[in-house]
């Protein structure tokens, strides 16, 4: 589904990315780890078309997306989050999910004043996914609260639930569980996991932390100085020397 | 001046402001756009309509409906470069163009008739009233007219269109990851805000009936921003309230100045150093304003989330 | 006008936008806010100047020593009164830069209210002008560059070679680190609004002293103030110094080849010929400055 090949990314003379390569796997739950500054997040921010690549190429569902614009790469069905979680604050919870919703009318002033049946019928629809998800997330009680004020680990479950919402085919997370308590953090990645074993959904993931990805991953690839150390299952990798040093070198 | 005729004047004044402050804040508070420069909307409409019915012989309607074009094709104009400019450099930007447009007013004396500026701006319909009950008309116009811009500012505001503006103001970053063409929703605000500022505009010039490049100096950028903060962003009734508090100060201390014993220099010069003051004041001890920004509540049947 | 000429005029310029566009960009640097009030602060030093220089007969130079303390001190009053409590509540950039505005209105028109809306001079006689390599240069247009190359290099020497300068730049990095590591943050901050004020106050004297002094005078160079900050990439005093050369450069040159045209417009030109420059200079300094900003955002100098 996504195929990196020879990344490349530089900040002045430090290599971010120095030729990195890895496949996304429909369907699974694809793992990216490393040490802190190893171009987890950098990855993500190239590959969602925030940071301009400084070479090597990128494709989704098999095109080339390595040129594109955010916007333009989020509407082919590739979303992320971010590492902290972002919500319009003075937008409610309720209108946070409705804003992720997928192909909206009324986004632009001519159908949202001439068209407003048509427009007011689909936000209905939408009103109503976007509370299942919210119950399921367990936000739907705060549905009318401005996102600014909810903590980092409801934020974070927010962004899950506007990618629910948005309903991808790949779905990119920072970090989902950074910040957010172990309770949550639990629940949090079961919903992953449900997400991917019922409804199919494609995942990557970055996380700092081993045992969360262990838990979830099918496949994972490690990251070190910008470039790929080793590649393969969950049990694999925690029994490599390399990563092992990496992060015992790292931390 | 009767007292009635001057209550008219004022509120004639405060609905033109009302379209400037609804615009502004159309950018600012919903946007997030920070325009340094709005008193060229104000110029334009005021420019465009005035020429069309004096030099081109239009009809004062078409020197509107002119008016509320040119401004919001400025306003698309300007909003082009927001794609790759930081929010500061934007804004230092429109406030070098609300200067240029004013020095081309000034200077284009062909067009504009320069310093001399416009004059004996027709009104419409005037011949239908006397002149007792023409500034009661024109009052009635403006407010229609101004009330008017307020439905359709909220119809967009509520829309899907007004959700994404509010999250380009917020989170722009993540505007683009939910894949928002923030580009394209913000030069539609401002096209939509160059309307509204110019019709204000339009009405304004043939209101006075004199228009010259007196009327559009940067200060009345700074009255339209002293408008928002005070009255509160977000929010459309927050900008008209803005609207009335600054005009009647703005309007009533012109007034109340002629019995004070200081010079029209210095009555001008406090005016305005109260309302940088007021600025302060309001971004520190009350950074929302007298109206603050409401959520919107989606109602439902019952709580199972089952819509209403 | 020959080229010498144009070199000269684009040299003072420079001195006098330089002084202003450190300060600017100081502000930015550490504060991380496009400050609007910059300019009216330094117009309020320059009539503080006036007063001293003219009301109460002292030298210019002592008279211009005072007025910059007097406005960096009261730089520092509107810090501690406005900005500090916005950087402890974590206020967006944003609103400092607007608060900023009402600050620039507030002072043009505190000094309207005490200096009126003339237009005055300092106590300078009329000097004859020099003949230096074919450029003609008054005695006081020397002493400005003098005074900014002095200026300029006292800057250089306080950021590269004290440990305020370090200090400074530590903040400038990383404010948070930089009180981690024992840095009164809060103290630098001062000193660093009380030098960009002095430093504005000196700039706008001198730009007051080559034309006329008024009110409205610190709206007027505002565009190139800010047009010679980000030409050389705001946050970067050096830049800062560079853009305000290569803007006077450009405003000189586009004012010498279209000085015929230019006059053809008519219109303005009835008040004698320095309101020519003062009145057009910032639509030439707009023009570039739009078209740095569309072309290359982070200045001459590039990333800071």
């Amino acid at each position: 589904m996504l195929a990196i090949k020879e990344l490349r990314k530089n900040f002045g003379n430090l290599r971010a990315l120095d030729g990195v390569s890895l496949t996304v796997e429909r369907g699974l739950i694809t793992g990216l780890i490393g040490p802190n500054g190893s171009g987890k997040t950098t990855l993500f921010n190239v590959v969602s078309g925030f940071y301009a690549k400084d070479g090597g190429e990128i494709r989704f569902k098999g095109k080339r997306i390595d040129s594109l614009t955010p916007d333009a790469i989020a509407r082919r069905g590739l979303c992320r989050t971010f590492q902290i979680a972002k919500a319009p604050e003075k937008l409610t919870i309720l209108e946070n999910m409705l804003l992720a919703a997928n192909a909206q009318r009324g986004e632009n002033p001519v159908s949202a004043l001439f068209k407003r049946h048509s427009v007011n019928k689909l936000e209905r629809e939408n009103l109503d996914t976007a509370m299942e998800l919210l119950t399921m997330l367990e936000l739907a009680h705060l549905r009318n609260e401005f996102a600014g004020n909810l903590s980092g680990g409801q934020k974070k479950l927010l962004s899950l639930g506007r990618m629910l919402m948005r309903n991808p085919d790949l779905i990119l997370l920072d970090e989902p569980t950074a910040g957010v308590n172990p309770t949550l953090a639990n629940e949090l990645l079961e919903v992953i996991k449900s997400l991917q074993k019922e409804l199919k959904r494609t995942f990557l993931i970055v996380e700092h932390n081993m045992k969360v990805i262990a838990n979830l991953c099918e496949k994972v690839f490690v990251l070190n100085f910008g470039k790929l150390l080793a590649e393969g299952t969950p049990e694999e990798i925690q029994q490599n020397e390399q990563v092992l040093k990496a992060y015992l070198g790292g931390t | 001046m009767t007292t009635i005729n001057f209550l008219i004047y004022l509120l004639t004044m405060i609905g033109i402001y009302g379209f400037l402050s609804l615009s502004l804040n159309f950018q600012v508070g919903f946007t997030g756009l920070i325009n340094f420069g709005q008193v060229a909307f104000f110029a334009i409409g005021a420019y465009t309509s005035s020429l069309l019915v004096c030099k081109a012989g239009a009809p004062v309607i078409l020197g509107f409906l002119g008016g509320m074009l040119l401004s919001g094709l400025f306003g698309y104009l300007i909003s082009i470069p927001t794609k790759s400019l930081k929010s500061d450099y934007w804004a230092i930007a429109t406030l070098a163009g609300g200067e240029v447009i004013r020095l081309i007013a000034l200077n284009e004396g062909w067009l504009t008739e320069g310093a001399f500026g416009v004059m004996r701006i027709p009104q419409p319909f005037r011949a239908l009233f006397s002149m007792d009950t023409y500034p009661l008309f024109y009052l009635i116009l403006v407010l229609v007219c101004l009330a008017i811009a307020y439905i359709i500012l909220s119809l967009l505001s509520n829309s899907p269109f007004g959700r994404d503006l509010k999250a380009i103001r917020d989170e722009e970053e993540l505007s683009l990851s939910l894949g928002k063409n923030t580009r394209k929703l913000k030069i539609e605000a401002m096209i939509v805000a160059g309307m509204v500022a110019g019709l204000g505009g339009a009405l304004f010039a043939h209101y006075i009936t004199y228009i010259s490049p007196e009327n559009f100096r940067p200060i009345e950028t700074f009255l339209m921003w002293a408008m928002i903060i005070v009255g509160g962003r977000g929010n459309h009734l927050g900008a008209i309230v803005g609207a009335v508090t600054i005009q009647l100060f703005n309007v009533s201390t012109r007034f109340i100045g002629a019995y004070l014993p200081f010079t029209p220099g210095f009555m001008a010069a406090l005016r305005m150093v109260i309302i940088g003051m007021l600025i302060v004041a309001f971004l520190v001890f009350r950074p929302d304003g007298l109206v603050k920004e409401r959520k919107k509540i989606y109602r439902f049947k019952n709580d199972d989330g089952e819509v209403d | 006008m020959d080229i010498a000429q144009i070199l000269a005029n684009a040299l003072v310029r420079a001195a006098e936008l330089g002084l202003l566009a450190v300060g600017l960009t100081m502000v930015f640097d550490i504060l991380k806010f496009t400050n609007f009030a910059h300019a009216d602060y330094a117009i309020l030093g320059a009539f503080l100047v006036y007063t001293f220089n003219c009301g109460a007969g002292l030298n210019l130079f002592l008279s211009v020593f005072l007025a910059a303390v007097a406005a960096g001190l009261i730089a520092v009053a509107i810090d501690k009164a406005i900005f500090k409590g916005f950087r402890k509540k974590g206020t967006k950039s944003v609103t400092a830069m607007i608060t900023s505005l009402g600050i620039a209105i507030a002072l043009r028109n505190i000094v309207r209210m005490i200096w009126t809306s003339e237009s005055r001079t300092y106590a300078i006689p009329i000097q004859r002008p020099l003949r230096i390599l074919g450029a003609r240069i008054t005695p006081v247009q020397i002493g400005i560059l003098i005074t900014s190359l002095v200026a300029m290099i006292g800057f250089h020497l306080l950021l590269q070679r004290t440990k305020f300068g370090k200090a400074l730049r530590a903040i400038s990095d990383n404010r948070v680190l930089a009180s981690a590591c024992a840095i009164d943050s809060e103290k630098m901050i001062q000193w660093m609004w009380f030098l960009a004020t002095a430093f504005g106050v000196v700039g706008g004297t001198m730009i007051a002293m080559e034309h006329l002094l008024y009110p409205r005078l610190g709206f007027d160079i505002l565009i190139p103030i800010f047009c010679a900050a980000i030409l050389g990439g705001i946050g970067n005093p050096y830049g800062a110094m560079l853009g305000a050369l290569v803007l006077a450069l450009a405003e000189n040159v586009i004012l010498a080849l279209d000085f015929g045209h230019i006059l053809s417009f008519g219109g303005l030109f009835e008040l004698g010929s320095i309101q020519i420059k003062t009145g057009y200079k910032p639509a030439i300094s707009f023009v570039i400055l739009v078209i740095v900003l569309l072309l290359r955002p982070t200045g001459i100098l590039g990333r800071k």
